[in-house]
């Protein structure tokens, strides 16, 4: 991939000034965790991604609301390489992971997705293990064995994943023996045993009701104190709810990108505007 | 095709200039009947009927909010439409201080009240204009009303600071047009924030304190 910029120059500030900080929050100097420069995504001869240039805080919630088919998912997809995993999908641009081009020649896109994780609409722990293997699996995988060890990576991800004090005593029953919203919180966990730095969120409570769903955007909002969290929602009270940023996305292009109260109170752009309102089509 | 929202939203409009008229009318009696020197009741039934208005826009004002989560220019238009009601029940309860004026002043025929004409004057020229502002959201409006604020203020405090200097005896006629000027000054001061509200409805721009 050609490299036009380096990673510590972002277009979108420069295109449209600094981003502001949410009003509660003081400014800070600290990089763009993540940030995508000229991304392109296809699928076949479909140009599902059009040249997005974002950035991401660290340490914040960012959403990426937008209706069907705008390529808020497969956005999220390329911040960990998985978009090139559904056949026929291509992308060109960059995509900078702590100033990283995680396209760039040399990157292995296993490493790239320990790093990034990925949580998906519909819960999917693996239907064969238990809830305790659910959450160990990649940890055995990286060669970290059983013992003790284990079980404690085990249970702090399950905390972290507010979900401990409801499956502590059955950890040996079948992942998909608990709720939806148990289920989904569990594949958090087994995201967050792999210590990743960023946590991608697919549309995590579509499949889940609102108790389930509160849970979930409450952990949503506690996990940002250690890890860069950013969800792909087609539901915009979530995106009020959890999100500092909030990124509007339409037709393939990023259209509007600021903090989520300017944006929702605010928005400069019309097409936001007439999403927002439901004035659309 | 009509959004659900827009029946209510609609509502909240019909409302608002219901109001806008019905406060007009009840400051510009309140101002004549002071200088005709008669207290009407229709002042203090319309001040009442304003208060029970401003209870129904905050209650759709709710409702609209909890139904739909409004975002953008509706929730702009629904935050701005609860401080615009507000503002117009004010006037109205202004109005009506003023006709308690006269109620516990008595004859107030000897007083001079070319000042209270002039800011009378002034007053009701800017809740027209919050109003004109407001029902064709028209921020050139809203945005002079600011403007003509001061000469407002400036006729209420160079009255005070001339009653300071001035050896006059006559408290009765000092005191209560110093009281319907404050009155008018405040209802200037609501009609500002009306316009202030129709800048931020249109523009999203708050007005720096």
């Amino acid at each position: 991939m050609e490299v036009v910029a380096g990673p510590e120059v972002s277009l979108t500030q420069e295109a449209e000034g600094k981003l502001e900080e949410p009003k509660s929050m003081a400014p800070v100097e600290t990089p763009d965790k993540l940030q995508s420069l000229g991304l392109n995504a296809w699928f076949g001869k479909t140009h599902a991604l059009k040249g997005i240039n974002l950035s991401i805080r660290p340490n914040k919630v960012t959403a990426i609301i937008g209706p069907s088919g705008c390529g808020k998912s497969t956005f999220v997809r390329c911040l960990n390489r998985m978009h090139e995993i559904t056949p026929g999908a291509t992308a060109s641009g960059q995509v900078y992971l702590d100033g990283e081009d995680i396209y760039g020649p040399r990157v292995d896109p296993v490493l790239i997705r320990r790093r990034v994780g990925m949580v998906f609409q519909k819960p999917n722990p693996f239907p064969t293990m238990s809830i305790y293997d659910n959450v160990a699996a990649g940890l055995k995988l990286t060669g970290l064995k059983k013992g003790k060890q284990l079980d404690t990576l085990v249970e702090s991800s399950l905390r972290r994943a507010s979900l401990w004090d409801e499956v502590k005593a059955d950890l040996r029953k079948p992942g998909t023996s608990i709720s939806g919203g148990q289920q989904q919180r569990l594949c958090i966990a087994r995201a967050i045993a792999m210590e990743p730095e960023v946590i991608l969120l697919d549309e995590p409570c579509s499949a889940l009701d609102p108790i389930a769903t509160s849970k979930v955007e409450e952990l949503m909002v506690s996990l940002k104190g250690s890890y860069t969290v950013v969800v792909v929602t087609h539901n915009m009270q979530q995106a009020a709810r959890v999100a500092d940023y909030t990124a509007f996305f339409y037709l393939g292009e990023m259209i509007e990108y600021r903090p989520t109260t300017a944006l929702f109170e605010n928005p400069k752009e019309e097409l936001t505007e007439r999403y927002l309102t439901g004035k659309f089509g | 095709m009509a959004r659900l929202m827009d029946m209510g939203m609609e509502r909240l409009r019909v409302l608002l200039l219901e109001m806008g008229e019905l406060s007009e009318k009840t400051v510009s009696t309140a101002i004549d009947a002071y200088q005709m020197g008669k207290s009407l009741q229709e002042v203090d039934r319309w001040s009442n009927k304003l208060r029970q208005l401003d209870e129904q826009v905050s209650e759709l004002a709710i409702e609209l909010i909890a139904r739909f989560q409004p975002l953008a220019s509706d929730l702009r238009y629904i935050k701005a439409g609860i401080e615009i009601s507000y503002g117009f029940y004010r006037f109205g309860r202004y109005a009506h201080d003023i006709t308690q004026v006269l109620d516990m002043f008595g004859d107030l025929s000897r007083c001079d009240h070319a000042v209270i004409d002039a800011a009378g004057q002034k007053t009701e020229e800017m809740i027209r204009m919050s109003i004109e502002a407001f029902s064709d959201r028209d921020v050139d409006v809203a945005r002079k009303i600011a403007q003509m604020d001061d000469s407002v203020d400036n006729l209420y405090r160079d009255y005070i600071r001339k009653l300071l200097k001035s050896k006059s005896t006559d408290i009765k006629c000092a005191l209560s047009s110093a009281l319907v000027l404050r009155y008018l000054e405040r209802i200037a001061d609501h009609a500002t924030y009306i316009g202030n509200s129709v800048v931020y409805i249109v523009t999203g721009e708050e007005p720096v304190p």
